[in-house]
C-alpha cells in the first residue's frame, strides 16, 4: 500500500497535544492524517482533499466544531464526522447528534477507544 | 375600640341583662302591684264586713237593753199605773247603761208619755211622728234598725239632739254642688219594743242613738278593725257613715284635723251604692287622698236605702309597697347589668388576651423571629389556635432551615460545577496526550517488563484521573431532567436486577418489599436509576458476605413538608454503618469513606442533587456495626416544574 492509497483522516483541534495524539495513533494504524487547528483551516484543506473521516473538536477559538459540522453537512454530506469534546455536556452531545455527527467521543480517550470509534464510523468498504 | 370583641361581648351581655331585667321588671311589678292591690281590696272588703258587724251589734245591744228594761221588776206595775217618776228613772238608767241618746215610753196609741231629756213628760199635742214606734205599733212586734228622724222629733226629745243633728254641707272635690246648705234631720239606730201584759199592749218602749256627729261606731271600727294602725303618722283605716251621700259620722279628717262631716261621697260611689244598692270596692279619692274603699248601702227599718257604710285604707301604703318592690327590681337589674359588664369584661379579657398575644406573636414572626411569645396555652378553642400557630412557626423554622441547607447545597454544587467545568476542559486535552502516548509505548514489544509495569501504572492512574474528572463533570452537569411517567416498583426491580450478579458474587442477598397500589411518579428514569444504583452500590460495598440488603417501597408523608404525599424507597443494609460524625458530610462532594481510588466522593452528592431536582430528599439513619438505611422520598404530585429551570 503506497502513501497515495492511504485513507485520509482530517483532525481539527486547537490543542496541539490532541492533534499529535490522534496523528500518532491513526498513523500507526496506517491512516494518512491531515490536521489543522481551526475550522477555517479545515475548510481550506477540504477544498483539495477528500478524507474518509473528520475528527472535530467542539470548542475552538473562532468558529467552533458544531458550526463547521453544520456547514460540511451541506457541502460535503458524504464525509462522516466524529465529534470530540473534553466537556461533554448533554447539550453539546445532543446538539452534535442533531447537526449530524456520526459519533461522539469524549476526551481523554485511549488509543483503543479512538480506533474503535473510527472503525465504527468508517464506511465498510473502506475499512482497512 | 368600640368594635373590639370586648365591647361587643359587653354590649351583648348588657343587652341580655337589660332585656331580662326590663321584662322581669315589667312583669314583676305588674304582678306584684296587682297582688298588692288585690290584697288591699280583699282586706277592705273584710273590714267592711267587720264594720257592719259592729254596726249591727250596736243595734242588737240596744234591743237587749230595752227588752231587759221591760222585764225589770216592777216595770209593768209602773206602766199600768203610769208612775212617770219611776218610769223616767228607769228610762234614765237604761239610757245610761245602753248609751242611748234618746229613750221614752208611749201609751198603747204610740203617744209619748214620758222620756229622758229636758221635756220628760210632754203635754204638747200633736207630737212629732215617731217612726220607730209607729212601725212597732203597726207590726205589734219589736222593731230595731236604722231610721231617719225629723228635726221636730229630735227637738222634742232633746233640743241638744236637734242641734247635734244639724250638719252644714261642706264643698267636696269631685262632688257636684247642691243647693242644700245643711242637713237637719238625723239618722239614728233605734229600737221600739211593745210593752205587753197578757197579750194586751200597754205601750211601747223606744230608744236610740243619733248617728249624726256621733263618732262612737266609726271610732270603734277604727280601733278594733284597723287597730289604730298608722302609716307615716296617719291612721291607715277610715270608716264613715253616710246619710244619703253625706258624711254624718266619720273619722276622715279635714286639713284642719276636724272630722269631715258634711262632705259627700263621690258621685260614682253614690251611683253604685246608694242608687243601685251594690256593694262597691274600688280606689276612690276621699277628700285629699286616694283610698282603697269599700261601701255598702244602709237600709232603714222599712227596707229603703237611706245611707251608706264605708271603710277605706290609705292607698299610699300599698302604692309604697309596690314602689319599694319596683325599686328592688330596678336595683337587681342594675346589679345584674353591672355584673354583666364586669363578667363581659373578664370573659372578653379571657378570650381576647390569647388572641392579642397571637397577633403580637405573628407580628414577631413577620419580623423574622421564630420564637415568638404566645403566652400560656388556654384550654378552649383559642388554645387549639395557639397550638396550631406554634406548630406553624416550628414548621416554618424547619422549612427555613431546610431551604437554607438546600441553598448552601446548591451553592456548593454550583461552585464545584464551575470548578469542574474549568478543570475538565483544561485537563482532558493533556490527559488525551498522556493516555495516547502511554498506550502507544505499551504497544512496543521491545521494552523491559519493569518499564512496562511502570507504564501500566501511569495508564491506570490516568484512567483514574479521567474518572474523577468525569465525576466532576457529572456533578456539575446536573441541570436537566427529562421526566416521564414511571412505575416505581418497576424501576426498583430493574436497578436490583443490575446489581444481583455483583451481590451474588459477594454473598449478599437483596430482598425487595414492594408497596402496593403506589401511584406512578413523574421521574427522569435514567437519572433515578443511577441514584438507586449508587445507593445500592454503597450498600453492597458496606455489607460483608452473609449480610443482606432490604429494599422497600411505600407511601409516605413528607417529614419536612406536612401533608405532602410521596413515595419512599428505603434501602437498608446490615453493613458496617456510618459514624455519627460522618453523617452530616455524607452528601458533600468529594466526601468518601472508600479507600483512595475506589470512589470519587461524588456519587451521593450527585444522587442527592437528582432527587432534590425531583422535589424529594434523601435521609440516612445509621448505627455503626449494625447497618444503614437510606430513605429516598419523592413527592407524588408533579412539582418538577418548580425545580427545573
Amino acid at each position: 500500500m503506497n502513501m497515495s492509497n492511504k485513507m485520509k483522516i482530517l483532525v481539527v483541534d486547537d490543542e496541539k497535544i490532541v492533534v499529535d495524539s490522534c496523528r500518532r495513533v491513526l498513523a500507526a494504524e496506517g491512516f494518512e492524517v491531515l490536521f489543522t487547528n481551526s475550522a477555517d483551516g479545515a475548510l481550506k484543506i477540504l477544498e483539495t482533499e477528500t478524507p474518509v473521516l473528520l475528527l472535530v473538536d467542539v470548542k475552538m477559538p473562532g468558529r467552533d466544531g458544531i458550526s463547521l459540522m453544520a456547514e460540511l453537512k451541506e457541502t460535503r454530506p458524504e464525509i462522516p464526522i466524529v465529534v470530540m469534546s473534553g466537556y461533554p455536556t448533554m447539550e453539546t452531545i445532543s446538539e452534535a447528534a442533531k447537526k449530524g455527527a456520526a459519533r461522539f467521543i469524549s476526551k481523554p480517550f485511549t488509543p483503543d477507544e479512538l480506533l474503535d470509534t473510527v472503525r465504527r464510523v468508517m464506511p465498510e468498504k473502506e475499512t482497512v | 375600640m368600640f368594635y373590639s370583641t370586648r365591647s361587643k361581648l359587653i354590649v351583648g351581655f348588657l343587652a341580655v341583662s337589660l332585656l331580662v331585667g326590663a321584662v322581669s321588671l315589667f312583669v314583676g311589678s305588674q304582678l306584684l302591684y296587682q297582688s298588692v292591690v288585690d290584697e288591699a281590696r280583699t282586706r277592705v272588703r273584710l273590714d267592711l264586713n267587720a264594720a257592719r258587724e259592729i254596726y249591727l251589734t250596736r243595734i242588737k245591744s240596744m234591743k237587749i237593753a230595752l227588752n231587759i228594761t221591760t222585764l225589770g221588776f216592777g216595770f209593768l206595775e209602773s206602766v199600768k199605773e203610769w208612775d212617770t217618776a219611776d218610769l223616767v228613772f228607769r228610762l234614765g238608767r237604761m239610757a245610761k247603761h245602753a248609751d242611748l241618746d234618746f229613750a221614752g215610753l208611749t201609751n198603747s196609741r204610740g203617744e209619748t208619755v214620758c222620756r229622758i231629756g229636758p221635756d220628760s213628760i210632754p203635754n204638747k199635742r200633736p207630737q212629732p211622728a215617731n217612726p220607730i214606734v209607729k212601725l212597732s205599733f203597726e207590726r205589734k212586734a219589736p222593731v230595731a234598725g236604722t231610721v231617719i228622724l225629723s228635726k221636730e222629733f229630735l227637738a222634742a226629745e232633746d233640743p241638744e239632739l236637734a242641734n247635734q243633728a244639724r250638719i252644714p254641707l261642706a264643698p267636696t272635690a269631685n262632688s257636684p254642688p247642691t243647693d242644700e246648705e245643711e242637713i237637719t234631720s238625723g239618722m239614728a239606730l233605734a229600737v221600739a219594743v211593745p210593752v205587753l201584759q197578757g197579750g194586751e199592749v200597754l205601750g211601747f218602749l223606744y230608744g236610740g242613738l243619733l248617728l249624726n256627729r256621733n263618732p262612737t261606731i266609726v271610732d270603734t271600727v277604727k280601733d278594733t278593725v284597723f287597730l289604730n294602725e298608722t302609716y307615716k303618722g296617719r291612721t291607715i283605716g277610715r270608716a264613715s257613715i253616710f246619710m244619703k251621700d253625706i258624711r254624718i259620722s266619720t273619722n276622715v279628717m279635714t286639713h284642719n284635723e276636724e272630722r269631715a262631716t258634711g262632705t259627700r261621697v263621690s258621685p260614682n260611689v253614690k251611683a253604685h251604692v246608694f242608687d243601685k244598692g251594690e256593694r262597691w270596692t274600688e280606689r276612690a279619692f276621699v277628700l285629699s287622698d286616694w283610698y282603697i274603699t269599700s261601701y255598702e248601702p244602709i237600709q232603714d227599718i222599712y227596707g229603703d236605702r237611706i245611707g251608706i257604710l264605708g271603710v277605706g285604707v290609705v292607698e299610699e301604703k300599698y302604692v309604697d309597697i309596690g314602689r319599694k318592690a319596683l325599686l328592688i327590681f330596678i336595683l337587681i337589674t342594675a346589679a345584674g347589668m353591672f355584673l354583666a359588664i364586669v363578667l363581659g369584661y373578664f370573659i372578653a379579657y379571657k378570650i381576647t388576651d390569647p388572641v392579642r398575644r397571637l397577633i403580637k406573636a405573628s407580628r414577631q414572626v413577620s419580623e423574622g423571629s421564630l420564637t415568638p411569645d404566645i403566652g400560656p396555652i388556654s384550654k378552649d378553642e383559642t388554645g387549639v389556635l395557639q397550638k396550631t400557630f406554634k406548630e406553624m412557626v416550628v414548621a416554618m423554622g424547619r422549612r427555613r432551615a431546610a431551604s437554607e441547607s438546600k441553598l448552601i447545597q446548591s451553592e456548593k454544587q454550583a461552585s464545584v460545577g464551575r470548578l469542574a467545568a474549568g478543570v475538565a476542559h483544561e485537563i482532558n486535552n493533556p490527559l488525551t496526550g498522556v493516555l495516547t502516548y502511554t498506550h502507544m509505548l505499551l504497544r512496543r514489544r521491545d521494552i523491559a517488563e519493569d518499564i512496562r509495569a511502570d507504564l501500566e501504572t501511569i495508564a491506570d492512574a490516568t484512567i483514574r484521573v479521567r474518572n474523577i474528572v468525569k465525576g466532576l463533570l457529572d456533578f456539575s452537569r446536573q441541570t436537566e431532567i427529562s421526566p416521564e411517567i414511571t412505575d416505581v416498583n418497576h424501576l426498583v426491580r430493574s436497578a436490583i436486577s443490575l446489581m444481583e450478579n455483583q451481590a451474588l458474587v459477594k454473598g449478599v442477598t437483596i430482598n425487595l418489599n414492594q408497596g402496593e397500589d403506589l401511584p406512578n411518579l413523574t421521574l427522569d428514569k435514567s437519572q433515578f436509576q443511577s441514584v438507586l444504583l449508587n445507593v445500592l452500590l454503597n450498600a453492597l460495598d458496606a455489607t460483608e458476605a452473609g449480610g443482606k440488603i432490604t429494599v422497600s417501597t411505600m407511601m409516605s408523608l413528607s417529614s419536612s413538608d406536612q401533608g405532602q404525599k410521596g413515595v419512599e424507597i428505603s434501602i437498608a443494609d446490615t453493613g458496617c454503618g456510618i459514624p455519627q460524625e460522618d453523617l452530616g458530610k455524607l452528601f458533600d462532594p468529594f466526601f468518601t469513606t472508600k479507600e483512595v481510588g475506589k470512589g470519587t466522593g461524588l456519587g451521593l452528592a450527585v444522587s442527592l442533587g437528582i432527587v432534590q431536582r425531583h422535589g424529594g430528599n434523601i435521609k440516612v439513619q445509621s448505627e455503626v456495626g449494625k447497618g444503614s438505611t437510606f430513605f429516598i422520598w419523592v413527592p407524588v404530585e408533579d412539582r418538577l416544574n418548580e425545580h427545573v429551570e
